[in-house]
């Protein structure tokens, strides 16, 4: 009798839940507009998946689309050929079949799964999948693991099709940042008195600065922008599982009814953390207890872009709302300010001494006005003053004269009476020490990338340019990060949680996301336990497609039965970053046309010019150049030219350079070789060498931003040939332009780009 | 008669006048809806900051009655709604049928404008002209009795909203919390105190009114965070005995005072000071803790 009681518990315990997932194209309406997004079983986000520890799930993928698709578990232990990373894991589900996902549940916690295919999670393919205590489980925790809970996506929306918000990052377009409003131009720069700033900046070579890439129309809480949850009463608490869904967004989460405890991170337990606000980086997942702290009214659970340019909103409880302060704009010039101070000429990042980890110390502070001041009216802190010194010497002089407790720049907690989480802070409950005697691998990677031409990498490689990292079973690998990117990157392990050497010793937190900020160093750690081909990557969806990542796979493992032709997977994996971005721009006016064609990738870019006149006098002319980017701040690039133009001079006409060089023919058609070098403020030189001899030096520069929308340019070159344009930028792909070119004179026009 | 004449034809021309006026403003927001809700405030500076942050050219016109405390929008229907109005007077600071404005706007107001917030949160129920879609609750007018395990709780949480203003440099703030503290202080039930607290309160009961009295009546942060000093002594002392029933911490900022030094209660480990504020945040230690 008692064993058929254990058996039926077993039995139970141990049951399969099935769920079927039909994903099929469909259009939203968030802004106004139709679009076309991705809905599973109909919805956005995709629907909660919940499981108890022990179960076995059984989810069938019914791909409905005209595309092929895959759903990876985010944060799952599971069998590698489960795992749905295509082309590494299994082949892609394509249009029309159903897959079968069938694993163990054998952990619990919040967590969430998405599409690894191409930029399908971006249009909607992201939902809440939670695993639930068995009651019986020794770490149970009472008056936490039986509160009331409330699973949670963050997201976000754009109007425009991610692919072509891929393309133009890596143009470098600026329509972002004028939607956004944080162009950061001259004129901008003049008002805020801070012109030397930026003229610094753009000797450095940088572009204008900003915590996040991508412009979007609506943040989403549960694919609602605003919504309420009337079923809470004063005195409740509820426990919210929040995954940021989001593609390339972090968020700040603040609550209008007081103090957030966190209980757990990525899934994982942590002790108890009361704090005002934390930062949820892409692909994170935080466990949170909020508190209602009376009837009849409902209190803002405030969800804000890290960017700040807007929010979304929950409200918590039922009757008039009471509203959360908004967090205040950010001021981007200081940002630049203290950015300029970090970079050094030769465009690596210089931390002054500061071994910055964990989050603790942000240099984001200087543009976040709750901590560091009002604009104008900035508070005087002792400390204030002391950032702009980029020598380092005063700084370290005045942190010894006032050290009279745990000063730190840049450390929020300790510049203001606002409490930020930040990873120093996670301490697991229980134990998470490896298993001791197990050989150490250590692997060291650097975080690097380059903002102007959006190429983002691990050690300057991207994951098509390397191998995969072999590990062994059994061993600990030990992963030290440096960020020396100017972004901060979510790196993310699959399979696998690591430990975060966060100073909390045998109770180091688990964690599968770390979100690493520019010069900081952090240590992971974790038992290589699994076979497998394991993605460790940068979660935001652009740089994560553009490459950044690497692939860890065990030495002498099995073979994945769901990948038959293991070459022809590793192409389509690794063309994911070596595709090419298109970019085209032609301008029509009244002195000619002129314009220019591109395909870059990574390391490549093809680029044809052309001028056409409208008379023979002015000409037709064309040049093509075949370049090679060279360098992690891809400055140089050496390229392989093919220069055609044709028009009719007078008699005896010539041209002469003023190396004494000339020409006279009317058609000319030329081979070169030549090196473009951007110098600093972005100033582009260019030599090239002519097949008959010829030498032109120019030096060119484009897209200076003299203000919000007004953009100018130059060129100059050693066959006397000049130019200078000013541009009006109307919207995504026109604008109005004006220039004065030697050749061809004063022209007006309009502008398209694509 | 001649008179009377002038008069209606007066009376015509202001006919006229207000007629064309009125189709002057209905033409001027499209798919007008008017509606009345209740939005709190003081004075005619409040009238303006309110009818600023509810207008919206071509959009929105509103009107604040000073008396009545009731905001009337017209709006056009299909651009915008009194949601969306609505949250923008409480961005400005000020309390109304649908939102309560975030406590930093609310504490950014004019002095004239510090209306009183009603603690109850009764203002949904006077929605005058409620086609929303929130459910109505019969209930909404009783009024919600907080719970309180302690009669001192209210004091003590009021004492720690103090602190934090002076942690944030808010003269302004702390004189407002020392207020509200004052009259707090007044009205402990104290034939609900047991017999040792009861005792102990009625022993630093004058003390803490004069301190937090003289706190009350300037905005002057250094003579507060002086006055200060002696009122988390006698706090403290009464914190020993009538126990709070969390954890407190007395802290120490040993620089206060030319070096003497300076105690106060702190809720939270982490040490956030409130003599010097954000020169020296996180000077101090913990000095003693109380479970």
């Amino acid at each position: 009798m008692l064993t058929l009681l254990i058996l039926l518990i077993e039995i139970k315990a141990q049951k399969t839940v099935r769920y079927d997932l039909y994903v099929r194209d469909t259009v939203v309406n968030f802004t106004g507009k139709e679009k076309r997004a991705i809905a599973v079983n109909g919805q956005i986000p995709m629907p909660t998946l919940t499981f108890t520890e022990g179960d076995t799930a059984e989810i069938y993928v019914h791909n409905e689309l005209k595309e092929s698709t895959s759903l990876h578990w985010h944060g799952l232990f599971l069998p590698n050929k489960e795992d749905g990373v295509p082309y590494l894991t299994q082949m892609p589900i394509k249009p029309h079949t159903t897959h079968l996902y069938k694993f163990p549940i054998i952990q619990h916690g919040t967590h969430w799964y998405h599409s690894h295919s191409g930029l399908q999670e971006q249009i909607g393919m992201y939902g809440s999948f939670i695993m639930n205590k068995k009651k019986s489980d020794p770490t149970f925790r009472k008056g936490i693991d039986d509160l009331p809970s409330i699973p949670i996506v963050l997201s976000e929306w754009t109007d425009y099709k991610p692919e072509n918000v891929h393309r133009m990052l890596h143009n470098a377009s600026d329509w972002f940042a004028i939607r956004k409003g944080t162009t950061q131009s001259y004129a901008e720069a003049i008002k805020a008195r801070h012109f030397g700033t930026k003229i610094k900046n753009e000797w450095k070579r940088m572009l204008a600065m900003d915590v996040s890439d991508v412009y979007y129309d609506r943040f989403l809480i549960n694919g609602k922008n605003e919504s309420q949850l009337t079923q809470l009463k004063g005195g409740d608490k509820v426990r919210l599982r929040i995954a940021n869904g989001g593609a390339s967004t972090n968020f700040w989460l603040t609550y209008a009814g007081g103090k957030i405890t966190v209980i757990a991170s990525d899934g994982n337990d942590l002790e108890p953390t009361e704090v005002d606000r934390l930062l949820i980086a892409v692909s994170e997942t935080y466990d949170i207890i909020v508190s209602i702290p009376s009837d009849s009214t409902s209190f803002e659970f405030l969800v804000t872009s890290e960017d700040r340019i807007k929010s979304a909103s929950l409200y918590l409880g039922n009757g008039v709302k009471q509203l959360d302060s908004p967090l205040p704009k950010l001021k981007y010039f200081e940002g630049m300010k203290m950015m300029n101070g970090m970079m050094k000429m030769n465009g690596d990042l210089d931390d002054m001494g500061m071994q910055m980890s964990l989050n603790q110390m942000d240099m984001n502070v200087v543009m976040y006005p709750e901590i560091t001041g009002e604009l104008n009216k900035e508070k005087k802190h002792d400390m204030q003053d002391m950032k702009t010194d980029s020598t380092g010497k005063k700084m370290d002089h005045d942190m010894k004269g006032m050290d009279h407790s745990s000063h730190q720049m840049y450390n929020s907690n300790a510049m203001s009476d606002i409490t930020t989480l930040n990873y120093a802070m996670l301490k697991s409950p229980i134990k998470t020490n490896l298993p001791k005697d197990a050989p150490i691998k250590e692997l060291h990677f650097e975080l690097t990338g380059n903002m102007n031409r959006y190429v983002w990498s691990l050690d300057n490689r991207v994951i098509s340019e390397t191998d995969k990292i072999l590990i062994k079973k059994g061993e600990n690998v030990r992963i030290v990060m440096f960020n020396g990117s100017m972004m901060r990157h979510p790196m993310h392990l699959h399979g696998h949680d690591f430990r975060v050497i966060n100073g909390q010793g045998d109770y180091s937190p688990l964690k599968n996301i770390i979100d690493i900020m520019p010069m900081e160093t952090d240590t992971l750690e974790f038992n290589a336990n699994v076979e497998g081909d394991w993605f460790f990557h940068c979660h935001i969806l652009y740089h994560m497609m553009s490459g950044m990542g690497r692939v860890f796979t065990y030495q002498n493992q099995a073979k994945n039965p769901l990948i038959t032709n293991p070459k022809f997977a590793k192409r389509k994996l690794f063309s994911d970053d070596r595709k090419y971005h298109l970019m085209a721009e032609n301008d029509i006016a009244t002195n000619g046309n002129d314009g220019t064609f591109m395909l870059q990738n990574k390391r490549w870019s093809i680029g044809t010019e052309w001028r056409l006149g409208y008379h023979d006098i002015h000409g037709y002319e064309t040049e093509t150049h075949v370049g090679r980017y060279i360098g992690k701040m891809q400055w140089l690039m050496p390229f392989v030219g093919f220069d055609w133009r044709y028009r009719k001079l007078g008699i005896d006409e010539k041209e002469e350079n003023i190396f004494g060089q000339t020409n006279t023919k009317d058609n000319r058609t030329q081979v070169s070789l030549g090196v473009n070098y951007t110098l600093p403020m972005l100033i582009i030189a260019q030599a090239e060498f002519y097949q008959d001899g010829n030498v032109r030096l120019q030096l060119m520069r484009e897209d200076i931003p003299i203000s919000k929308r007004i953009r100018a340019g130059f060129m100059v070159n050693t066959d006397m040939e000049y130019m200078i344009d000013l541009r009006y930028i109307l919207n995504k792909n026109m604008g109005v332009r004006t220039h004065y070119d030697s050749d061809m004179g004063f022209g007006v026009g309009l502008n398209l780009n694509y | 008669m001649k008179t009377n004449k002038k008069n209606i034809i007066l009376g015509v021309f202001i006919m006229l006048f207000l007629s064309l006026s009125l189709i002057v403003q209905s033409q001027s927001i499209k798919n007008a809806v008017t509606e009345t809700f209740k939005v709190s405030g003081n004075c005619g500076m409040c009238e303006k900051t309110i009818e600023k942050a509810a207008n919206k050219k071509g959009l929105v016109k509103a009107d604040w009655d000073v008396d009545k405390k009731s905001l009337q929008i017209t709006y056009n229907s299909k651009k915008t709604n009194s949601e969306e109005i609505l949250k923008r007077v409480a961005y400005a600071g000020y309390d109304n049928a649908k939102y309560k404005a975030p406590d930093e706007a609310y504490a950014n107001l004019h002095e004239c404008c510090k209306y009183e917030r009603s603690n109850t949160k009764q203002i949904a129920s006077e929605n005058q002209n409620d086609h929303s879609q929130h459910i109505k609750e019969a209930s909404e007018n009783k009024v919600v009795e907080q719970k309180k395990t302690n009669p001192l709780e209210q004091t003590y949480s009021l004492y720690f909203l103090l602190k934090d203003a002076l942690v944030k440099d808010d003269g302004s703030l702390a004189s407002l919390k020392s207020k509200e503290l004052l009259s707090e202080l007044n009205s402990v039930k104290m034939e609900a105190l047991g017999g040792k607290e009861h005792a102990a309160f009625m022993k630093y009961f004058a003390d803490l009114k004069t301190d937090v009295g003289h706190i009350a009546e300037t905005k002057d942060i250094s003579s507060q965070r002086e006055r200060f000093t002696n009122l988390s002594e006698n706090m403290y002392e009464l914190m020993k005995v009538a126990k709070p029933p969390y954890t407190i911490y007395l802290d120490n900022c040993p620089m206060f005072n030319d070096g003497k030094g300076a105690n106060w209660i702190s809720k939270e480990s982490s040490i956030k000071n409130p003599y010097y504020g954000s020169q020296m945040l996180t000077c101090g230690k913990i000095k003693e803790t109380l479970k």
